[in-house]
């Protein structure tokens, strides 16, 4: 088929021909064409199948709002061949074919409608057995199920977002979106306009007689500095507080506006009548489209179907075009197209005043019945009616409802900044609309303090003949469909509300009505109409639909963007890759497992063990959190966060601390180093450390103490240097501190410099040896780390990773705050008395401890170890359980072979009633054997905690 | 996205700040039940009207108080805990 | 071809069925009465009028049958909890899912194809091997598989080999499946109904009236009624509805959001869910991907749904299938979600003597549909608590004998 001449076609380059391959034949389109514009240009109508009963499915809106035009490209499905651009060598092929496009092995299920109805797969599949569902039906049904392929190799691409602001955002660029954002513009204020088409009009770049206005309205829209416009640009919701995510492309742009003008038009909608949905069947605005933008013949024979004036223009388009003109057909009683009837007339059309009520054809339109006439023609046009673009001002709060006397749906706006214009207000002819544009200008001009002035609304006759209520009447034969995307029939509406399903929301959900790719675009209205009709209600009774975001479908790629993990590295990650560590994420930190080669992994670590019992080795502990608590109140401050007391803590010594949340559970601990009267330094766990932080500020806001608190825990570096010989390491360094065992005893810390650096030094440790921790400023950390590696010399220092240190601090039996507790665990049940302060009148969660204690002790923490081969696997491993009398009473939190002990050992919650040492607990391995094992106390290794101290 | 807006740093995306939930009484310790101790712990205002809630601004670790219908999410205002105090 | 469609094939009219009579008018008594027309309230429906002879009951429902969070639940249904009380029950649970269609005589396709569960971190993966060894124990079928396994039982996934979330196992759970939501609710209303069960649907309650510790009368928007026995189970109302009876529940709510593609060939066989990335998906029977995370992250009872979930799903669901980027969403949504202190259910009784609770149930309400509806209308009908429903009292918070299922909620359910 050769294309109309200029100026019809003003979207293609006819000098940039442009070949592309659908169902493995060659076509070409022109440079601006899309797939289904340069198909239908080369007569190629079909574009896929239907859903359930493989029908043959063409172009109906060409505006991207059903599922008909789906097509597969190699990498991307369900891509709109109505939208999308062709480019050369593109690749496309049919959905939810099986066989091809033309000879589809499906379209026999065409023919099996009576055995489908409505909901029939709730009352069939499920026998003869009772697993017959998932082993035979199930499977043949995921067969049928879906539309495009997709490609599981996809290569990754690119996406962006980025961040817009405006003092007003304008939803749609046709007549009412480019007169608001130009009034409004030219007033003052800042303005982003979006368009979805690759060019600014909207309904003027395709409708009848209106390129003068087109031609003015982009001269002044060119003319406005702060006037962005942005086409090919979705605008694909609207969420809380004016904020709406544009889409170009794979760009996402989430834009904040103050003001917000939806012009977002309004959505023509098909007739309902058998067969109507043959390909050759189109609505108005869309054969229109086809001429207008890509210069593509719809029809050489046609018919319209007309119940308001713009049916009667395409009709003066297509004669225009020249397309023979078989009869227009107008279903409103007493219905006439006025002075463009006459027209019409004067060239000769005839108009038939009645309705159509079945369509002919296989795979393309070959006649039409109306009033019983049957009429040849390979194109129908309808024109019969909108609704208003609701789902953007839905989603905005707006509440649509339906005006019975003018048959037209009709938008009440939320007390927001948010303002509807054009069609989408029900407006029609281009004065109405444009003075309608104009006044919501001004309204946002008022909010914005910008001069304005009062318009008032506009009453537009045309609109009032737009829309008209046809009736809706099933066809004995059926296939006069609601929804296409879902191949829903009149009857299947009906027969629902007769099985009960009588609310609109059930009927969605029973049928499947509006649940496909176009979201209800073309069915919310027809449906309603039926449901109300069978159900005897009005349809403000019955409701229309819901929005919910987004408005049309968006890629997962778009959404997400360029999305990486939280990764943290310690001052030192460089220096560890330099030892050979194996690096592994903790958190969102990486920290080294273990020095060297991966393959000696058991081996290094049992080495890294022994360096530090008995010799020495370093562990770099920058992850852990650190917080100052500053001010006079800061001793009363930790007395109420943690359970302990901390006012008479001397200055340079070291205390533990035990946090517990008002349910007296144990959620963190750390030490507490006062290095003044009014300033401690404080540690707290890796991952809990922000939470820490957040509530202490939290409390204190209530509190009101005069105290500060400031997360240190990146500006600090640490080293925990431990073992015998930890002594000679930190005493061979340069620095002003006394490390002597005199000098600086067990839990006692100070302030000082070491090898230059400014450090904060403590004795603690989490091996129980000998210990020397030093923190100093980050920006440090590596000159610090290397005069302790160059002091630890004399005595091979060795650096351990974390593997090493877990079972270092398994063998003391510390526990680890998230491993050894969980969500309920109280300091009782972790035998931590000792930690908890029974004179201070408050601290967090005192009351709940006392009144838990009160209950008795449901478990208790024990140490349990196991004499067996270090492979075994009749050992309790992490997480297995503890039985009593087969019921479970707990688990083993911690277990691992301590090559110090040379057995297992573990950390347990055994039954209060067995909590004393010596008492007898039996253990399920994983593998299920039982095992026995008497309970001992946490230390396994060193229980007098004597080499701590020395 | 929501904004809300910070009584120190301003109007801000909500995603900048994290919700410590409605505002409870502080009861004391010494005078109140363990039944009333209990309730204290586990139960919050989950009325569907305006709830007043503790709110954090994230990167400045800063507290304040606001109040919010909790079915409209409309946010009625933001205060500091002293204008709280202030209040008659 | 089964044989019930010929029925279709050969009727010369459509053959209706007649699943939900429309709604009657009100009696003035009712011996028990239902408030919340979900897949709870018609569950407990159908097994008070089969399993205990008591069908003078109405249902009383505000808005249209299961439209709450019946409908808008992602329909995950599995017994992999952490607590000996929650695995019990929810393991009762998942086989009556695999009875129902034939209990129902409705197609409630229950597609029993496993949940797999991703540990990103040792110590997810330390929770579940508590979780795989408490539910083996019970004798459900889970246990902990390596990487390797994790990619045979779901081939396209991205292991993030030497990354911060590398996959190092996962939590295979062979029991787990979904179902079609509304065909669970509208077969337990179908059934009930011919039984002679009364559902209202439009119908709301609007408070009590109470007398020596009992309901006395029900206010509903049509009229009151005497009831004898009185169940809540309005999902995201819970809070409100048992105030207005003047019973104070531990419960917050949240907005939990899902959202779905387009509908696409089957790919993705099991549900997957990942408890790092708060993000799971599963292949709804028509090809649609749902995915789903955590919830909203402050107190709202409303169903908004907004951009930031959205994105953050998103992430998820293209980190765990890098080739989803180009897939399209068509739809989001949210329910609200009423939340206890410890992650597990309301059930039971409350403190007016005929007055028994069905709540807190979170974000997981939908798989307890049947276990739940069993065991209340056994409750009901007894007038005691059944053994099963004790450990779950509204009373546990205060003994601190809480059923903690933080763990085994959030992104995995």
């Amino acid at each position: 088929m050769t294309r109309l001449p200029a100026p019809w076609g003003h979207r293609i380059n006819r000098d940039k021909p442009v070949s592309f391959r659908f169902e493995g034949t060659k076509f070409t389109g022109f440079e601006g064409d899309v797939i289904a514009s340069s198909l239908a240009a080369n007569d190629q109508w079909m574009l896929s199948r239907s859903f359930k009963y493989h029908r043959p499915r063409g172009l109906m809106s060409m505006a991207g709002s059903e599922a008909d035009t789906l097509v597969q490209l190699p990498s991307d499905p369900n891509v709109q061949a109505d939208r999308h651009q062709i480019s050369e060598g593109l690749l496309v092929t049919a959905q939810n074919v099986n066989g091809s496009l033309a000879n589809d092995r499906d379209a026999f299920m065409d023919k099996l409608g009576r055995f489908m109805p409505v909901g029939f797969y709730y009352r069939t599949f499920m026998g003869p057995t009772r697993n017959a569902w998932l082993k035979f039906w199930e499977p043949l049904i995921r067969k049928k199920a879906g539309l495009g392929v997709l490609d599981t190799n996809a290569t990754h691409q690119n996406y962006e977002k980025a961040n817009l602001f405006c003092d007003l955002l304008v939803v749609g660029g046709g007549a009412a979106g480019l007169t608001a954002a130009i009034e409004a513009a030219e007033a003052g204020a800042d303005v982003i306009l979006a368009e979805m088409e690759p060019e600014i009009g909207g309904a003027l770049t395709y409708r009848r007689d209106s390129s003068d206005l087109l031609h003015d309205l982009r001269n002044r829209a060119t003319a406005c500095p702060n006037l962005r416009i942005m086409t090919d640009t979705l605008v694909n919701g609207w969420y809380e507080d004016n904020w709406l995510p544009l889409i170009r492309g794979n760009k996402l742009f989430k834009t904040r506006a103050v003001e917000v003008i939806l012009a977002t038009g309004a959505i023509e909608q098909p007739a309902t009548f058998r067969n109507n949905d043959l390909p050759g069947i189109m609505l108005g605005s869309a054969a229109q489209r086809l001429m207008r933008h890509y210069a593509v013949k719809p029809g050489n024979r046609a018919v319209v179907l007309a119940a308001n004036p713009d049916g009667y223009r395409v009709a003066l388009d297509l004669l225009d075009a020249g397309v023979e003109l078989a009869t227009v057909v107008d279903p409103r009683a007493g219905g006439s197209g006025g002075d463009l009837a006459n027209a019409l007339h004067t060239k000769g059309v005839k108009t038939l005043t009645g309705d159509i009520t079945e369509a002919q054809g296989k795979k393309h339109l070959k006649s039409v019945t109306a009033d019983g006439t049957r009429i040849p023609c390979d194109l129908l046009v309808m024109s019969v009616g909108s609704v208003p673009m609701w789902q953007l001002p839905c989603q905005a709060g707006a509440k649509l409802s339906y005006d019975q006397d003018h048959a037209r749906f009709n938008l009440t706006l939320p007390d927001a900044p948010l303002h509807i214009a054009g069609s989408v207000n029900g407006l029609s002819s281009h004065d109405a609309v444009t003075t309608d544009a104009i006044r919501s200008a001004h309204q946002v001009l008022a909010q914005l303090d910008l001069p304005h002035r009062d318009i008032a609304g506009v009453e537009d006759t045309e609109a009032v003949l737009a829309n008209f209520e046809p009736t809706i009447t099933a066809h004995p034969k059926g296939k006069d469909f609601i929804d296409r995307d879902e191949d829903i029939q009149v009857k299947d509406l009906q027969n629902a509300t007769r099985e009960g399903y009588r609310e609109l929301e059930l009927i969605k959900r029973f049928t499947t009505v509006g649940m496909g790719p176009s979201q209800g675009r073309h069915s919310a209205l027809a449906a309603a109409r039926i449901v109300a009709k069978a159900t005897d209600r009005s349809i403000a009774e019955t409701g229309v639909t819901t929005a919910r975001p987004p408005f049309a479908p968006e890629t997962l790629g778009v959404l997400s963007g360029h999305h990486h993990p939280a990764e943290r590295r310690t001052a030192l990650h460089q220096e560890h890759l330099r030892l050979g560590a194996d690096m592994r994420p903790v958190g969102a930190w990486w920290r080294p497992y273990f020095y060297g080669d991966k393959t000696d992994a058991r081996c290094l670590i049992d080495e890294e063990v022994r360096a530090v019992r008995e010799n020495a080795g370093v562990l770099d502990v920058s992850t852990l959190g650190g917080l100052e608590v500053r001010g006079p109140d800061a001793g009363e401050f930790l007395n109420r966060i943690y359970t302990m007391a901390y006012k008479k803590q001397p200055v340079g010594r070291c205390r533990y601390c035990l946090m517990t949340n008002e349910m007296g559970t144990v959620i963190d601990d750390g030490v507490a180093l006062r290095l003044a009267d009014d300033l401690y330094y404080v540690t707290a766990t890796t991952g809990a450390v922000a939470r820490v932080y957040a509530d202490m500020l939290f409390w204190n806001a209530q509190w009101q103490l005069d105290v500060d608190v400031l997360n240190v825990t990146s500006a600090f570096s640490g080293f925990n240097i431990t073992g015998p010989n930890a002594r000679q390491v930190v005493e061979a360094l340069n620095s002003n501190i006394d490390f002597s065992h005199e000098g600086f005893a067990y839990l006692e810390g100070c302030e000082g410099r070491v090898a230059g650096v400014p450090v904060r030094a403590m004795r603690i440790g989490f091996t129980g040896e000998l210990s020397y921790e030093l923190h100093c400023p980050s920006s440090h950390a590596l000159t610090l780390w290397q005069a302790i590696m160059e002091a630890g010399k004399s005595v091979s220092l060795r650096p351990y990773g974390l593997e090493a240190s877990r079972i270092l601090r398994l063998e003391k039996g510390h526990i680890l705050i998230g491993q050894d507790t969980d969500a309920l665990t109280s300091p009782d049940e972790l035998g931590f008395d000792w930690a908890v302060s029974k004179s201070k009148p408050f601290f967090i969660g005192k009351r709940a401890i006392e009144m838990r204690r009160n209950k008795g002790l449901p478990r208790k923490l024990a140490g349990l170890s196991f004499d067996a081969p270090r492979d075994s696997q009749d050992v309790p491993q992490e997480s297995c359980l503890v039985l009593r009398d087969n019921v479970p009473v707990g688990h083993v939190t911690s277990s691992l072979y301590s090559p110090t002990l040379k057995k297992h050992i573990a950390l347990a919650y055994v039954h209060g009633d067995d909590s004393d040492t010596g008492t007898q607990v039996t253990l399920k391995c994983r593998n299920g054997k039982r095992v026995n094992a008497p309970v001992e106390g946490h230390a396994f290794f060193d229980p007098d905690n004597k080499r701590q101290e020395v | 996205m929501k904004i809300l807006t910070c009584p120190m740093n301003g109007p801000r995306n909500i995603n900048e700040f994290q919700c410590f939930g409605p505002v409870k009484n502080d009861p004391d310790p010494a005078t109140t039940s363990d039944a009333d101790w209990a309730r204290h712990l586990f139960r919050v205002d989950n009325s569907r009207g305006v709830i007043t809630e503790w709110w954090r601004h994230v990167p400045s670790n800063y507290f304040f108080l606001a109040e919010r219908n909790a079915t409209t999410n409309e946010v009625i205002r933001t205060f500091t805990p002293q204008d709280a105090e202030a209040r008659p | 071809m089964p044989l019930r469609l010929l029925k279709y094939a050969f009727s010369r009219d459509y053959p209706v069925t007649g699943d939900i009579p429309a709604t009657p008018d009100l009696k003035s008594s009712y011996d028990v009465v239902i408030i919340g027309g979900g897949g709870h309230g018609l569950a407990c429906a159908h097994y008070l009028s089969k399993y205990h002879g008591i069908t003078n009951v109405a249902v009383l429902e505000k808005g249209y049958l299961a439209g709450g969070n019946t409908a808008r639940n992602t329909t995950t249904i599995r017994s992999n909890y952490i607590t000996k009380e929650g695995i019990a029950f929810y393991k009762e649970g998942v086989q009556l899912y695999e009875e129902m269609s034939q209990e129902l005589d409705f197609n409630v396709m229950f597609s029993q194809r496993g949940q797999l569960t991703l540990a990103h971190t040792e110590a997810t993966l330390r929770s579940f091997h508590l979780r795989a060894e408490m539910g083996k124990h019970a004798g459900t079928n889970i246990e902990v598989v390596d990487a390797q396994t994790v990619k045979d039982l779901s081939p396209h996934l991205n292991m993030d080999e030497g990354g911060p979330l590398e996959i190092m196992g996962g939590l295979w759970h062979a029991d787990g499946g979904t179902a079609r939501h509304d065909a669970v609710a509208w077969g337990y209303a179908a059934q009930a109904a011919r039984r002679g069960v009364e559902i209202h649907q439009r119908t709301e309650v609007e408070g009590f009236e109470t007398d020596q510790g009992r309901i006395t009368k029900v206010r509903t928007n049509r009229g009151d009624i005497a009831a004898g026995q009185v169940m809540i189970a309005v999902g995201g109302m819970n809070y409100d509805m048992a105030m207005r009876a003047g019973v104070e529940l531990p419960i917050r709510c949240y907005p939990l959001q899902a959202m779905v593609t387009q509908p696409l060939k089957p790919w993705l066989h099991t549900l997957v869910s990942s408890v790092s990335l708060h993000t799971y998906l599963v292949q709804s029977s028509r090809g649609e991907i749902v995915i789903g995370g955590g919830s909203d992250p402050y107190q709202l009872c409303s169903t908004r749904s907004t951009l930031d979930m959205k994105e953050h799903l998103s992430e998820g669901a293209t980190h765990l299938f890098p080739f989803l980027q180009g897939v399209r969403l068509l739809r989001q949504w949210a329910g609200i979600t009423d939340m206890t202190p410890d992650y597990s259910p309301i059930m039971g009784a409350s403190p007016l003597k005929n007055l028994w609770l069905d709540c807190g149930w979170g974000t997981w309400g939908f798989k307890a549909t049947p276990v739940a509806g069993k065991y209340m209308a056994q409750t009901i009908a007894n007038g005691r608590v059944a053994p099963i429903l004790e450990p779950f009292t509204m009373e546990r918070f205060a003994r601190f004998e809480l059923l903690n299922e933080m763990g085994a909620t959030a992104a995995s359910h």
